[in-house]
């Protein structure tokens, strides 16, 4: 049995750095953060705490003391549940499995309401022992990891050959952060909000050539609940809703590049789940009214727009460049300020995704509401965008 | 045809594990042979080498001799690096397609174009090799 899910409330902590000291004489808790917005996600859904029959966890970062989170915080909560409560990882795709794991749970029937849920806290890990974590899952740790690699230099080598072949500019690409602050800028919850100017990231110290620091995404923490349910359950809370309308998944099989020379910066996995999602929710690219794209670097976010249709390939940076991208353009794309300014608490990431689509589709998102927003994509992915899942959203009022 | 080594003071900053099954493509590179597997059945090369072939899933695989010349395909210079490549830091690393139709990552030396012709080299370490490619000499 499957049956249309909904998202019909939410609720996310600000993003930036929420992690104590571990010396600090104060310590910040992640239940006591998370637990919150479980009562605001619910009391946005009109719902009460018995409904809930399901939780799904993006997994904690190993900094997080507690283990066994998921049934630590049903506990916190006294949440008895009939329908399944699990912990998920999948790198960059950890929020997107989440999301995917609850509604899959709700389709299924083993659950009315289940909530997609997670914290992230990383920020007192400093950047370059943290890398000594993340540089051995991008890649091989005995046939790549053994030169140096980090999950960013993979995509700083997508923008080399991206220029190289597209003739792209380094000024188109760096005009996606300066539209991304821009969008943060109106976003209560982006973790920064202080105009950027193109000269700014162009000026920005290298991080992994040709991008600066303005083009690669912050360390930071983060914390959300989304309250997915069956559609009917969504309708008689009497509030708008954000319908599931598709989903569509691809994993190239192959891990951070392909051993058989292809076209690395054509992102074939976001290709082919956009495909399959479209073709889920019987619409194509140009229906679309917003999209809320994974892209930690301002290439990823030209490329992933190209794969998805959004832009036309090889012209990706340029309509970016020309506004297209922008709120007030033809597509916007990551108003929340995506990765690069709303942040990129890695693993709830996929969950902010949505959190914005389901703001967007329920004319929560102020300044930055896409009028008449109707139908939404959210992308997440892993290594270089070797695999890619994708949710098409509908607004129902 | 041996490749061209290249002394490099210290211990490699993340030395490769070592296996069974890899030890040869480890032993060959000290020797200057970039090597990998090809599947007997389906006769494909895979990289890095494989106690099967990926493709067909034969079991019997065979030890080659790779040219160890290519394309320069991307590169990137590294300068946020991982804690133990600080002291190497910035870092030149890239992807290089090799003439027999494999795409490999590696330490980038000098500072070639995209698309340049390159070759590979033998980084000796005090503790092991590495691979690395440069600009073809001549």
């Amino acid at each position: 049995m499957t049956r249309r899910v909904a998202v019909v409330g939410g609720a996310a902590s600000a993003n930036g750095k929420l992690q104590t000291a571990p010396d600090a004489p104060l310590q910040v808790l992640e239940h006591e953060i998370l637990a919150p917005l479980v009562l605001d996600a619910m009391a946005a859904a009109g719902l009460p705490k018995e409904e809930i029959d399901a939780l799904v966890f993006a997994l904690c970062r190993p900094y997080t003391l507690q283990k066994y989170f998921a049934t630590f915080l049903a506990n916190y909560l006294r949440l008895p549940l009939k329908g399944t409560i699990m912990e998920v990882l999948g790198n960059g795709m950890t929020g997107g499995l989440a999301f995917d794991e609850a509604v899959n749970t709700v389709a299924l029937g083993h659950a009315d309401v289940a909530l997609a849920l997670g914290i992230n806290m990383e920020s007192q890990a400093a950047s370059a022992d943290h890398a000594m974590s993340t540089m051995r899952a991008t890649g091989d740790v005995d046939f790549h990891t053994i030169f140096g690699f980090t999950p960013i230099a993979w995509y700083a080598m997508d923008a080399v050959r991206y220029m190289h072949e597209h003739g792209a500019t380094r000024a188109e690409l760096a005009s996606v952060a300066v539209k991304d602050r821009r969008h943060a800028s109106l976003n209560p919850i982006a973790q920064f909000r202080k105009p950027l100017t193109l000269e700014e990231v162009l000026a920005a110290r290298p991080i992994v050539e040709p991008l600066g620091l303005y083009e690669v995404p912050p360390r930071g923490d983060g914390a959300v609940c989304l309250v997915v349910c069956a559609e009917a359950v969504a309708k008689a809370t009497g509030r708008p809703y954000a319908l599931v309308r598709g989903r569509g998944f691809f994993h190239e099989g192959a891990h951070q590049i392909n051993e058989v020379p292809n076209d690395m910066t054509a992102f074939v996995s976001a290709q082919g789940a956009a495909a399959a999602a479209y073709r889920a929710a019987g619409i194509g690219a140009a229906d679309l009214d917003l999209a809320e794209l994974y892209a930690p670097c301002t290439i990823v976010q030209v490329l992933v727009s190209e794969a998805m249709g959004l832009t036309r390939r090889g012209q990706g940076a340029a309509q970016a460049a020309a506004g297209e991208t922008a709120l007030g353009g033809r597509i916007p794309i990551c108003t929340s300020g995506g990765c690069l300014s709303r942040g990129h608490p890695a693993y709830i990431t996929g969950l902010l995704t949505i959190y914005e689509l389901w703001e967007q589709l329920t004319r929560r998102a102020g300044e930055r509401q896409v009028p008449n927003a109707r139908l939404a994509a959210g992308s997440c992915e892993l290594g270089n965008y070797n695999a890619a899942l994708i949710h098409i959203l509908e607004a129902v009022a | 045809m041996s490749l061209a080594f290249i002394d490099v003071p210290g211990a490699r900053p993340w030395p490769p594990r070592v296996s069974a099954f890899t030890k040869p493509f480890w032993d060959a590179l000290a020797e200057g042979r970039l090597t990998t597997t090809r599947g007997r059945t389906s006769g494909r090369l895979t990289f890095p080498p494989k106690p099967f072939c990926p493709y067909d899933w034969g079991r019997e695989v065979e030890w080659v001799d790779l040219s160890g010349r290519g394309k320069l395909y991307s590169q990137t210079v590294i300068h946020a690096a991982p804690a133990a490549f600080a002291r190497e830091a910035p870092i030149r690393n890239g992807i290089v397609d090799l003439d027999e139709g494999l795409r490999v990552a590696a330490r980038i030396l000098g500072e070639p174009s995209l698309d340049a012709a390159m070759e590979c080299v033998v980084l000796r370490f005090t503790d092991g090799p590495l691979f690395a490619f440069r600009a073809t000499q001549g």
